[in-house]
Order: C-alpha cells, then structure tokens, then sequence
C-alpha cells in the first residue's frame, strides 16, 4: 500500500507558449477526495491531464502510486479519467455501453444494472446514449467512470449538466469511493461538491 | 471456481460484434460484389497503362515524370503526418484507449488500415515511376521493381510516421523527409527547365538563322527561360542586335537591357550560373539513372531499409502515447463527420481551426478603411500570417509547366527542333557563330558533357531526335493539352478559393456580417479583390512558365493572367458562398452509372462561372492562335460579364 496515491512537486506547464502551472504541488493520500477549484483558465484541467501522463511536464515531477504516469495497462487499471464527454459508440444503448466497460475491465466495481440504478438510468437503459438528454448523458458516463475498478479516479468537471438533486447524489457516490480506500482528485465549479473536499488551486496554490 | 479470462481487445471487439450485430451475408456480399467490380472496372485502363508504358521516355519527359512522382510522394507523407497516421474512432478512442488493454491490440485494426494504406499508395507510386522512366525493354521485370520501390518507398514514410508520433527522438526525421522531396522535386524541375534552356545556347540548333537574331525556335525552346519572361515579346531581342541577344542567353534575362557591353561581363557569370544548375540536374538524373540501371540492388536496398523502418514501427505501435492517439483521434472524428454528412466544405474548416488553433497570434490596429474593404481586410491579414502558405502558392506555379513537361507538349510548329536541340547534346555542334554570341564551347565546364549512358539513354535514343518520337511529341494529343489547360484554371481556382476564406466564413455564418451592417454587394466586391490580385499574378507566372518550356508558342501568354482574374475571382467568391451539398436533389440513371445531382451541383457550383468567364482563354490555350490580341480583348469581356453577373 502506497503511503500517497498521487504526489505532484513543482509542476510547470505552458500551453501554446503561455505558462499555465506555475511551480504547483499537490499531495493526496489513498481515501482522500481533492477538489481543483479556480477561475476558467487557471490549468485546472491541465492539472489533471498530468496527473494521467496525457500532457507532458516542462518542469517538475509527477507520480501516481509512487511511480510516473506510464500510460501503459497497469496504470489505466488504477486510474480513471472523465474528461469530455465521450464519443458513443453508434448502434449500442446506454445499457450496453457499461457492459462494455465491464467486458474491457473484467472485474468491476458494480455490474452495469447496479450502475444504471445508482445513476437514475434504469429507465433509459435501452436508449442509445444519442437520445440521451445532456444531463442523462453526463450520469452515465458518471455511471462508467464509477462501474470500473480504479483507485485513482480524476474528473473534471463531474457535475456538467446535472441537475441540483442529483449533484447532491454525486457528492455521495464521490465520499462512497473515497471510503472504500479510491483517491478522488476532481476539477469542479460546484461550490457544494468542493466544500466536500480538500481544496486546491492552480492559480494561487491556495487551500482554503 | 476459475478466474474469469483476462479482457484482451480481440474478446471485447466481439463483444462489440455481438451487440451491434454482424455483417450480414448481403453486407458482405455487397463489399464482395463491390470489390470484384472495382477490379473489372480498374483492371482494363490500368494493364492498359502498363502496356503502354512499354518503350523509351526522353530525359527531359523523365525528369517531368520523376518531378510529378517525387511531389505525389512527397504528398503522401505530408498527408501521413497530418493525419497523425495512428488514429482510432472516436469511440474506440472514448473507452478502449484509456484501459488496461493492451496497446498494441487496440490499435490492430488501424496498423492494419495504414498497411494496406501504404500498399495501395506505393502502388500507385510505382506506376507513376514506370511511366515517369519508361521501360524499353523488360516491362515486366521493370514493373515488379517499380512496385517494389514505390511499396517500400510508401511503407517506410508510413512507418517514419509512426514512428515520429510515437516517439519524440523520431522527432523531425518526417520533416526533414518531406524538405529532401520537395527540393529534389524542384532540382527535378527547374533544373531540368534551366538545362533545357541552356541547350540550345550551346548547341546553337536553335540559334542564329537570320542575321543573328533568334529565331522562334529558338525562343520556344527554352532560350528565353535563360533571357528572361520580358524577352519572350521579342521586341528587346530585334532592337539590341545579334551580340547582345548572345548576351542575353548565357547571362540572364536581367542583363539585356543593357545593350551591347553587357556580354564581357555576364560571360564568367554565365559559366557560374548557366554551368551549376545544370551540374546538379545531371547529378540528379544520374543518380536517378544510376538507380534505374541496376534495379536489383538499388530495390533490395531501399526494400531493406523500409522493412528496419517497418520493423521499428511495429515495435513502437505497442507503446504509442495515449495523447498522440487521442489528439489523432480528434482529428480524424472531424474529418470522419465531414465524411458522414458527405460536405467537404467541413474540411477546410478543419484544417483552418487546427492551425489558428496550434498558432500563437499577435494583435495588430485593424486600418482605417471604407466599411467594404475593412471588412476584407481579413483575407489580406490572414494570408500575411500565412507567409509560407503564400510562397506554396507561388512555387506551384511552375506545376503546370512541369506537367506540360511530362505530358511531352510542346508548342505545334516548334516541337522538332527545340526537342532536338534538347537530346543533341554533343560538343562538336557548337556553331562557330556561337561564340558570338557569347557562348563557349567548352561544354564540360558548363556540366553539358555528352555522356547520356548515365542516364540510362541509349545512343539511338539520341537518334530518335529529328524521328518517330519527336513527331509524336510534335503532335501532343489534344487530351494532354486539355490536362495542361485544365491545371492553369485549376491551379487559378485553387490560388483564388484559399484567398476568399472571408466570403465562405460569412456564407456560413452571417451574424458577423449582420452586424457590420454592410451591403453585400459592396462586401462582395472588397472581396473580390485579393483573390483577383492572386489568380492574376499565379496565372500570369504559370503561362510564361508554360511559353518557357516551349509548352505554348511565343507571345504575351502571361497577360491572360489579369484578364482572367476577374472570372476566377468571381468563380471563387461563388464557391465560397455556395450551400452544404443538398443530398435530397434527385440521383439521375445514366448507361454510365447513377449521378447523384446534389455533390454535382455542389461541385459544380462556382467552378461554372470560372469556366465560362475563362472560356476565350481556354480556346486559345487549346488551340493557341498567331495573334493574341483578340482573344485577349474577348477574355477581357467575358471576365468583366462574369465579375459584374
């Protein structure tokens, strides 16, 4: 067991030429949620793109379960990223789109009906994600993120589109993973979701 | 109780299988029928195009061919880099990349595409090389090693390209490829037009039939290139004499004005210029002939060394970086929408955001100009900060001549002499009267040495000069010249469509414009101008490379550059503005198969006013008349009839 999940020292990161972080650290533990918070602009999602090895450091040192991001099977079996929404595969309902993630996982954390249920989808489940509204189809790519086993899951931006009652559920789904031992780091514009955990910011390393 | 088996890409490409349902027996019939169809429809012109590429091709044709062949490769890898080349669709990329799959699996199906990719490519490659090089003797043999070489050729690039994405000690390699084709295409072309220019100064076949002066000939085979576009008139030549008409054509075009006392100092210049350009073309097509003279070991090398490259790809593939696949990935579920809604238009919008996207712009005072022209003012700024794209527009100017080139035209009624002065390459053919025109006849100094068999020429290659060959050349077919024609407007439509961004973005998206509170017509016309500006001046540079290389008679072939512009202009603007394809237009049942109206229409869409607006040009580039004058007047008209409809 790793004393830190993920360990970020002095990162420095330019975007087109523009410095984006600027000697930003950051130190998680394993059960620990952290909600990157910051004005538009400020690297939050260039934050977590480092954190999973999609976008290379200038300067600084990144590791994640005391090792470098490695962008290999190993490190995609612990980490989970929800970034954009994804592209959907045509011909497939939202149902099928999480036994996916199961069959490509092997061992999930909850089957795809546990998911459906957890997300408020059952209802949908047979509807290709395209007739989804903008809302349902953020839950269930919610509802894949969490489905898969991970110990390390990034978010950026979880509550994209979600109504009020259900940004209260996804507070509960994010203190449930953390409980059970998952590191949470989690860029966020959701004052509620942010007052759940540990705040950081890009723009001025500040920690409420 | 087992474990359940580890996840691996092929058991989930199943599971997508299953759920999305197999191809069904009539999908797969109909790819079957589909492909079948293709060979029988393919199979005839191509073993067609094989068979006559059977016999000798003359070195100024091969090196054309060759220039056209090493651009269409060079082509070939910038579109492989742009491409990514390793992508994955936009689902794939959404939930197989990111997991602990292996790497390599998931991106089987791409390796797989870009292979076959490659082949298809480096076929193609390989006949355009036969038919670049000629086969005079055996054509089967020579084709196998043409497919070989264009395959490898092909593959490597490819694997150069993922290897350049997979990894940045790769970085660069692609880059350098591509500057080393387009140089050698331009050593290929311009070189091969200098040396053809500076035969018949040597040769003096061309030369010096009446009273020193030069006859028509001897402009239209390529004399003039070596003068300057400004001697093409003839006028310079008639009023400044014998001496410095001799002059003129050993030192370059810049010094004729001068009269007479220009020729004791352009001589030793003459020597420096006249001698390297045609040094490095020979260099070249010696290599190239060196290449073409001992097949075997030059295939087995280039084979081997794309199948290291090939080998290193592969490799890679398996520890590609997720962030390359996705930024590909991007790119390719754009290109792959604009597909899906059949509008091409999408395109260029793509490959326009990626670039302004990528860039880091600095902001400039907007001038103080009338509302029309400050609205077009876009394009003007927008092309300034594409400075290279603008020297791509000017370098292609010379395409058309090089096509003409290896098209084997040239103007009717000068064909037989200027095609044999350019194989007659022999010392002893310098006329005594050559060295007062300022020639020497030191033809090794100038790399003109009469050693062809590097080359791959045979001595009754040299023969065939005043014979068969040259009467066939003599008489290009009518197809050839249409091609030829067809690229000047092409390549004016082109020139002028890159420039008329404003107008299309407008077209799409008219809020910007209704907030400006501007007529269009008014808008329309501020537009016209850049795009008219630039057809102008490509056009003009593409028909004095065409009089140059002997493709068009003497003449003032250039001035149809401004005459047309007003048409082209028109036409672009018109394209620019023209709706997404309509898909609902009806498809009409031809004997030659069903047309859909919609892409047609869309397609044809301002290509139709050019066309017209061109058409006293076209004729005359078709069929090219004693007197310009007219058809000049007449493509006057018709231009300020399109521009003002």
């Amino acid at each position: 067991m790793y004393e830190k999940s993920v360990v970020a020292d002095d990162l420095h990161v330019a975007l087109g030429g523009e410095p984006v972080l600027q000697g930003f650290s950051l130190s998680t533990s394993p059960g620990e949620i952290v909600a990157v918070v910051g004005p538009n602009g400020s690297g939050k999602s260039t934050l977590l793109r480092c954190l999973a090895g999609l976008q290379p450091v200038e300067r600084g040192r990144v590791t994640v379960f005391g090792v470098a991001p490695s962008d290999d099977a190993a490190f995609w079996r612990d980490v989970a990223l929800l970034t954009d929404e994804p592209a959907w595969y045509p011909g497939l309902t939202s149902r099928e789109h999480l036994e996916l993630v199961e069959a490509v996982h092997g061992k999930p954390r909850m089957t795809a009906e546990t998911a459906l249920g957890l997300f408020e989808l059952t209802g949908r489940a047979d509807a290709p994600p395209q007739n989804l509204s903008t809302g349902q189809r953020q839950r269930l790519s919610l509802a894949a993120a969490f489905l898969r086993p991970s110990r390390l899951l990034l978010l950026d931006e979880p509550e994209r589109g979600l109504d009020t009652s259900f940004r209260v559920r996804l507070a509960e789904l994010v203190a449930a993973y953390a409980a059970e031992g998952g590191t949470v780091v989690m860029a966020t514009h959701d004052p509620a979701l942010a007052d759940c955990a540990r705040q950081v910011s890009p723009a001025g390393q500040a920690t409420p | 109780m087992n474990p359940p088996p580890s996840p691996t890409p092929a058991s989930v490409r199943q599971f997508l299988r299953r759920r999305r349902g197999p191809a069904g027996a009539l999908d797969r019939y109909v790819t079957g029928f589909g492909l079948a169809l293709i060979a029988v429809i393919a199979g005839q012109p191509v073993s067609s195009l094989i068979a006559s590429m059977a016999g000798q091709v003359t070195p100024a044709r091969m090196s054309a061919g060759l220039a056209l062949v090493v651009l269409a490769f060079a082509g070939f890898v910038a579109a492989a880099r742009a491409a990514g080349p390793v992508a994955l669709p936009a689902s794939d990329a959404s939930w197989l990349l990111l997991s602990p799959l292996a790497r390599r699996g998931v991106l089987g199906r791409t390796t797989r595409l870009l292979a076959v990719t490659a082949v298809v490519a480096g076929a193609l490659l390989g006949l355009g090389l036969l038919a670049a090089m000629g086969a005079p003797d055996g054509l089967l043999w020579r084709l196998v090693a043409a497919l070989v070489l264009g395959v490898s050729a092909t593959a490597g690039a490819m694997a150069l390209a993922v290897l350049e994405q997979a990894s940045r000690l790769w970085d660069g390699w692609l880059g350098i490829a591509l500057t080393g084709l387009v140089t050698l295409a331009v050593v290929l072309s311009a070189a091969e037009v200098a040396a053809e220019t500076a035969r018949p100064a040597l040769t003096g076949t061309g030369l010096a039939t009446e009273t020193g002066f030069l006859s028509q000939s001897g402009l239209t085979s390529g004399g003039a290139l070596t003068s300057g576009g400004a001697l093409t008139s003839g006028g310079a030549l008639t009023s400044g004499g014998a001496l410095t008409s001799g002059g003129a054509l050993t030192s370059g075009g810049a010094l004729t004005s001068g009269g007479g006392g220009l020729v004791s100092g352009s001589e030793a210049a003459s020597g420096t210029v006249a001698g390297v350009v045609p040094a490095v073309h020979h260099a070249v097509l010696g290599a190239v002939g060196a290449v073409a003279a001992a097949p075997p070991a030059a295939v087995a090398v280039v084979a081997a060394s794309a199948a290291l490259l090939v080998r290193q790809a592969w490799t890679a593939i398996g520890r590609m970086p997720a962030r390359a696949v996705l930024a590909a990935s991007t790119r390719t579920a754009h290109v792959t929408r604009a597909a899906v809604l059949l509008d091409p238009g999408v395109l260029t919008w793509i490959a326009e955001d990626n670039h302004w996207r990528a860039g880091r712009l600095r902001s400039r005072r907007w001038p103080s100009l009338p509302a029309p022209a400050a609205l077009a003012w876009h394009d003007w700024r927008r092309l300034a900060r594409r400075p290279g794209r603008l020297a791509a527009m000017a370098a292609s100017a010379a395409l058309p001549a090089v096509l003409a080139r290896a098209l084997g035209i040239t103007a009717p009624g000068t064909t037989a002499t200027s095609i044999a002065t350019g194989i007659t390459v022999t010392g002893p053919g310098v006329t005594p009267d050559m060295s007062a025109l300022g020639a020497t006849p030191d033809m090794s100094a100038l790399g003109m040495t009469p050693d062809m068999s590097v080359l791959g020429v045979t001595p009754d290659m040299i023969g065939l000069a005043g014979s068969a060959p040259v009467a066939a050349v003599a008489a290009p077919s009518l197809t050839a010249v249409a091609v030829t024609a067809g690229a000047v407007l092409a390549g004016a439509m082109a020139v002028a469509a890159a420039v008329a961004t404003g107008a299309r973005r407008d077209a799409d998206n008219p809020a910007l414009s209704r907030l400006t509170a501007v007529g269009l017509r008014p808008t329309l016309a501020a537009r016209a101008v850049l795009p008219a500006l630039l057809a102008a001046a490509w056009t003009a540079a593409a028909l004095t490379g065409l009089t140059l290389v002997g493709a068009l008679p003497s003449g003032a072939w250039w001035a149809f550059g401004p005459a047309i512009a007003p048409a082209v202009a028109a036409g672009a603007l018109r394209m620019a503005r023209r709706r997404p394809v309509d898909h609902s237009m009806p498809v009409i049942d031809t004997p030659g198969g069903a047309i859909p109206t919609g892409p047609l229409l869309w397609a044809l869409t301002g290509a139709d006013v050019a066309l017209a607006g061109c058409l006293p040009a076209l004729v005359a580039l078709l069929a090219p008349p004693d007197d310009l004058a007219g058809p000049l007047a007449l493509q006057a008209v018709a231009s300020a009839a399109a521009l003002a409809a």
